[in-house]
């Protein structure tokens, strides 16, 4: 029950600047983010369907030449031990994948990269890299261990990747989000995402208003200046 | 003009115990001055407007002065008398009579109810009194195009719901107009009646003048949309020289004149669309080029790539920053056409994303796929004219190229489907019938245009006579007549019990339908002399009234049919031959089925994206653009984000919420496109609002176990 596919969005524009994918999502988490807005697919996977590969590839089939690759999320894929397998199987019929992950799992993330399953990286990071600021973003105690070294193996591979964060005012000040940055220089990319209110985890955080769009692309430009700077 | 005397009567007092004609009736005149009551008058009118003998008129205003005594009445109007009169004319079996002494007008109520709350009919007109003067127009004129320009039986079928004639309040205007800028490069603003007269433009901000003047003359004459071609080509001789902060000046100016100019038809923008090229297109690339002062540059417009490329590279710019709080443009829509040769023209990739980022930030974008050699105008909405071997020939004399569609009829397809009873023969019989009313319904429109244009320059319509070059400006000649289909999802979905988006089965019959329709516009237009055109029609608010009169008509099997929320009548049909709005049906399935129809589909047609809140990566949109003009026969495609502007706080964000994002306020708009163009979605009419709750977004979507749909929030990206 736990290595199964919940969700199928056939078509998405915007998880991979300049390619069309489909998006598959994987249950479970093993992080409680409070901003969290995919909480049923990591509380309640239950509720959800399950979809075979099967089908997945077959519907895919009608769209050959339009869909370039399938992005693989969640809840947390790394968790799944089926995840290698169904990523060959994506890989044998000549599609693109993507993987958005938590970091959590830097050997799974390893032995993927090596063995050349996946093409582009989208790592979730959750604030400055420290225990107390990292475990109150992500909901519960993390081994930060593992983070750096995914971040280490990401930056130290051969395959594109990003690293994205989730601005949540409440969360995450301006000062944060620099530390961040400083933490994560060199990188190829760090992504500001904006916080949407309308259906976190923790209910609390609904009344929390998210920054101006201006403010988040002026914050955005000093972290890409920061990012691109030498140690 | 000689005056139709209202009888606008007063009493001013009727003796109580008089049994006489002792009474001072004062009769207010449409001059403005009071006359004594004259039972004359009521003879005079009978004879000048019907063809009613002396003696019977003087019978009935004998009559109906006595019955006005008798009655006491103390305010007597003058709709009464002249209802009174038609009383009479009835009993004596007078029908012609009556019909021709009819008189229109809007009760009391409906203008008080007019000047206080909103047009929803047509959600780009703005509340003023500016509209309410074009909304009492328009009843009058609508009232007067079914007594008196369209035969009984076609006005019954309008009425009925069978067809819809479009614009009837605008009867005394051709539809819509596509032209270029050499007409006012060459011959200056010279137009009828007008009190002063402008040379050829020297520069290129009096050009843009010109074409804004232009642009409004034009919208009086017309019920629709206003075209330009090529802009940025046909600007370009102007631009030579000028810095790259002056060419951004322009455009910035080009589009706020367009999308602020709230003068035209009942205060309402300009309904304006711009067509632009990143490339020259061929059939203009030898055409000698005009600059200023209206003369000829010495070289074809072929030479003057670079400078078109700059404006429209800036006028896109202008797009993506939006107005003054950063909102999408509603107008001028701009329609970029995509050609072979746009991918052979250097710089195509980086000016895909420009306007791909453009297409997602703010959703203005229109492409529009001309392959092969096929050569396009697009003037309205999703109304576009293939450019045939005669009008290749105007293309070296451009300001020769003006287009007008006279009229837009829209058909009932769900109508049919009730009547046919799932017998084929009686539904393919139904629908030679429909276009057959559609047919003649535009050959009276024509004929009562044709009256108007002889009246030349003394006549109503001296502007689209005027002769600049060998010909009147409106070229009848080249004249199309829409045929507009409404509903085939659910016409369909009666026939044979399945949506289009359900089988093949289902999907072949709708085409079925629609190659049926294109066959007999073909046939007809052959017997008449006239091109009829198939058009997926904008139908704003016949979807929504077509829904209704169904509902009224063909209950209870129309109550399983119709789309949207009965219960708050926010019912509507799917438009012209699209899939049902709520499909779960990904763009790449949407642009490739929708875009079989679109062959057939001559005056254009459009496949809409709606992205609701998610902002897609502009390299994404470029890459689905490119396959969908090398995998596809899609016409037209636009991306369609959603927004909420906030009234309090005057920010906008992304998707449409009961709330602001920023401050919590519960003072918001929401902005979206609605049939062809960007508006306010409080001023929706009810069948649109419930396509709008029905609509399905691109955005992620699971099943649960009962087999609802759970929306997953997509993850917010940049």
């Amino acid at each position: 029950m736990l290595n199964q596919i919940k969700g199928f969005l056939e078509t998405s524009f915007l998880d991979w600047p300049g390619k069309i994918v489909s998006v598959v999502f994987f249950p479970k988490c093993n992080f409680r983010c409070p901003y969290c807005h995919n909480h049923g697919l990591v509380l309640t996977p239950e509720k959800y369907e399950t979809i075979s590969v099967e089908y997945i590839l077959n519907r895919l089939s009608e769209f050959k030449g339009w869909v370039d690759g399938i992005c693989i999320t969640g809840g947390e894929p790394t968790l799944h031990a089926s995840l290698l397998d169904i990523i060959r199987k994506f890989k044998s019929d000549d599609f693109l994948v993507k993987l958005d992950t938590n970091g959590t799992n830097p050997a799974v993330l390893k032995d993927l990269i090596e063995n050349r399953l996946v093409d582009y990286v989208s790592m979730d990071v959750k604030g400055p890299l420290d225990e107390i600021r990292y475990s109150r973003n992500a909901g519960v105690q993390v081994n930060l261990s593992d983070i750096k070294e995914s971040i280490k193996t990401l930056k130290e591979g051969t395959i594109p990747y990003e690293f994205r964060v989730t601005v949540v005012p409440t969360l995450l000040k301006e000062d944060d989000i620099i530390d961040l940055a400083k933490q994560l220089s060199r990188a190829d990319k760090f992504t500001l995402s904006n916080f949407n209110p309308s259906d976190p985890l923790d209910i609390q955080l609904k009344d929390v208003k998210p920054y101006d769009e201006d403010m988040l692309k002026r914050l955005q430009h000093r972290v890409d200046e920061i990012v691109k700077m030498p140690i | 003009m000689s005056t139709l005397r209202e009888f606008d009567i007063e009493t001013k007092r009727v003796k109580s115990d008089s049994e006489t004609t002792d009474m001072a009736l004062f009769v207010r005149t449409s001059k403005e001055d009071l006359l004594g009551w004259n039972r004359m008058r009521i003879v005079d009118a009978l004879v000048r407007e019907t063809y009613v003998d002396i003696d019977t008129a003087q019978e009935i205003s004998k009559e109906v002065e006595r019955q006005i005594i008798d009655s006491k009445i103390a305010v007597v109007t003058a709709p009464l008398i002249r209802e009174l009169v038609d009383a009479k004319l009835i009993e004596r079996g007078l029908e012609q009579a009556r019909k021709m002494h009819t008189r229109l007008g809007v009760p009391l109520y409906d203008v008080d109810q007019l000047i206080l709350h909103p047009n929803k009919e047509n959600a780009n007109v703005p509340h003023s009194p500016e509209a309410t003067n074009l909304t009492l127009a328009e009843m009058i004129k609508k009232e007067y195009a079914l007594l008196n320009v369209f035969s009984q039986e076609i006005g019954d079928a309008h009425l009925r719901g069978d067809i819809h004639i479009h614009d009837l309040g605008f009867i005394d205007r051709p539809y819509c107009s596509g032209q270029s800028l050499e007409y006012i490069k060459r011959f200056g603003l010279s137009l009828p009646n007008s009190l002063s007269i402008a040379k050829p433009a020297k520069h290129p901000e009096v050009l843009l003048a010109h074409m804004v003047k232009f642009a409004a003359a034009l919208q009086s004459h017309f019920a629709g949309a206003i075209g330009w071609d090529a802009v940025n080509l046909f600007f370009a001789p102007y631009l030579v020289g000028l810095d790259d902060a002056e060419v951004r000046q322009l455009a910035q100016i080009l589009i706020f004149e367009f999308s602020q100019q709230a003068v035209a038809r009942g205060g309402q923008a300009i309904f304006t669309d711009i067509n632009l090229y990143w490339e020259v297109p061929s059939h203009f690339e030898d055409v000698p080029a005009i600059g200023p002062g209206g003369k000829y540059t010495g070289k074809p417009y072929g030479y003057y790539q670079e400078e078109a490329q700059r404006f429209v590279w800036f006028l896109f710019d202008v797009f993506k920053e939006g107005d003054g709080v950063g909102r999408p443009f509603f107008f001028p829509k701009p329609l970029v056409h995509i050609t072979e040769k746009f991918f052979k023209t250097p710089g195509h990739e980086d000016f895909l994303n420009h306007i791909c980022d453009v297409a997602s930030e703010k959703g203005n974008t229109y492409f529009v796929f001309d392959r092969g050699n096929t050569a396009k105008i697009s003037e309205c909405c999703r109304l576009s004219f293939k450019l045939e071997a005669s009008d290749l020939e105007d293309a070296k004399e451009p300001w020769k190229m003006r287009y007008t569609a006279l009229q837009n009829i829209t058909l009932n397809l769900p109508r049919m489907g009730y009547l046919a009873k799932k017998d084929d023969t009686k539904l393919f019989s139904n629908i030679s019938d429909f276009m057959e009313m559609a047919v003649q319904a535009h050959m009276q429109k024509k004929g009562f245009i044709e009256k108007l244009l002889s009246l030349k320059e003394r006549g109503p319509l001296a502007l689209l006579t005027m002769e600049k070059d060998d010909s009147p400006y409106l070229r009848m000649h080249r004249a199309t007549y829409l045929i507009g289909m409404l509903g085939l999802n659910e016409l369909v979905e009666i026939h044979t019990g399945e949506e289009l988006h359900h089988s093949k089965k289902a999907f072949k019959f709708g085409l079925k339908i629609i190659a049926h329709m294109k066959l007999l516009a073909d046939k007809f237009g052959e017997k008449h002399g006239m091109r009829f055109v198939l058009e997926q029609s904008p139908a704003e608010s016949t979807s929504y009234r077509f829904a209704k009169l169904d509902l009224r008509y063909h209950s209870p099997q129309s109550g399983h049919i119709v789309k949207g929320d009965i219960s708050k009548a926010e019912v509507y049909y799917t438009n012209s031959t699209c899939f049902t709005v709520s499909s779960q049906m990904n763009p790449i399935e949407r642009v490739r089925k929708e875009g079989l129809f679109h062959p057939l589909i001559e005056a254009g047609a459009l496949t809409h994206i709606w992205l609701g809140e998610a902002k897609p990566s502009k390299e994404s949109l470029a890459n689905f653009v490119i396959k969908t003009f090398n995998g596809t026969l899609n016409d037209q495609i636009a991306f369609s984000p959603e927004f909420t502007t906030c009234i309090s706080c005057g920010k906008t964000s992304r998707g449409l919420s009961d709330e602001c994002n920023y401050c919590g306020s519960n003072e918001v708009e929401g902005i979206t496109r609605i049939t062809g163009y960007f508006t306010k979605t409080s001023s929706w009419n009810k069948g649109k609002i419930g396509e709008l709750n029905d609509r399905f977004r691109n955005s992620g979507f699971l099943n649960d176990g009962d087999g609802d749909v759970i929306k997953l929030p997509q993850k917010p990206k940049n």
